[in-house]
């Protein structure tokens, strides 16, 4: 059994986070000591190291739980887990998009400031977000 | 006008009515284009219609269904859009 201490150090995340997951449902200790203090076994741990990898792949802390729930559900198949990839996979891909169009605006902005000893009240850059933002008053 | 659906292999829920709805397409509108498209296959394509869940239906090019409809849905989208491009004609 480990402690939460020894538990966190493992799964290299702080104390915060994992009883952060233990509040959003993601892991439970397995036991608690006489003394009142939380316990996990290796499962946790194992856990733990899936939470991660999956928030690595872009899996919210909702979607996690999504997916820890059908990994033990016995009518569920590759194909559901598969389906949620997928959409994580769609999501991703609108954001690189977005991103993609913001790196664009900031590359012209960058571009149209070549006189780079200009007083700062007279730079193009600022000018150009100061445009941006007028062009979405109301 | 095209009717497009996306759909991810596997997927049982993607293509449970497809058949009814395809039917229900081609009984209003005999001219239409039915496309059934495999998101991964045209990911590129999907993400420019704004598609973040599956299965979906886009048409003409516009994301309209998030999620499979009915066929009273499908068929009230059809007319809608129907009128509105009889409008534009006139």
């Amino acid at each position: 059994m480990l402690t939460i201490g020894k538990v966190a150090a493992t799964a290299q995340i702080s104390t915060d986070a994992l009883r952060y997951y233990e509040r959003e449902g993601l892991i439970k200790p397995s036991s608690i000591s006489e003394g009142g203090y939380r316990l996990y076994n290796q499962d946790a741990v194992m856990r733990l190291h899936f939470i991660k990898q999956a928030q690595a792949c872009g899996f919210t802390l909702s979607e996690i739980r999504e997916l820890l729930l059908l990994s033990q559900h016995s009518t569920a198949c590759c194909n559901d887990v598969r389906q949620l990839a997928i959409e994580k996979k769609l999501q991703l891909e609108a954001k690189i998009k977005v991103l993609k169009v913001m790196s664009s605006s900031l590359d012209a902005m960058i571009t149209n400031c070549s006189n780079h000893t200009l007083p700062v009240t007279d730079c193009p850059i600022l000018e150009a977000i100061a445009d941006i933002h007028e062009v979405k008053k109301p | 006008m095209i009717i497009e659906l996306f759909y991810a292999e596997g997927c049982q829920q993607c293509l449970r009515n497809r058949e009814t709805l395809k039917a229900t397409a081609q009984q209003t509108l005999p001219d239409m284009v039915w496309r059934e498209i495999n998101v991964l296959e045209e990911i590129d394509y999907a993400v420019e219609l704004g598609i973040l869940t599956l299965p979906a239906i886009a048409i003409d090019q516009e994301l309209v269904f998030t999620r499979l409809p009915s066929v009273a849905q499908l068929t009230q989208a059809l007319n809608e859009r129907i009128t509105k491009e009889k409008s534009y004609g006139n």
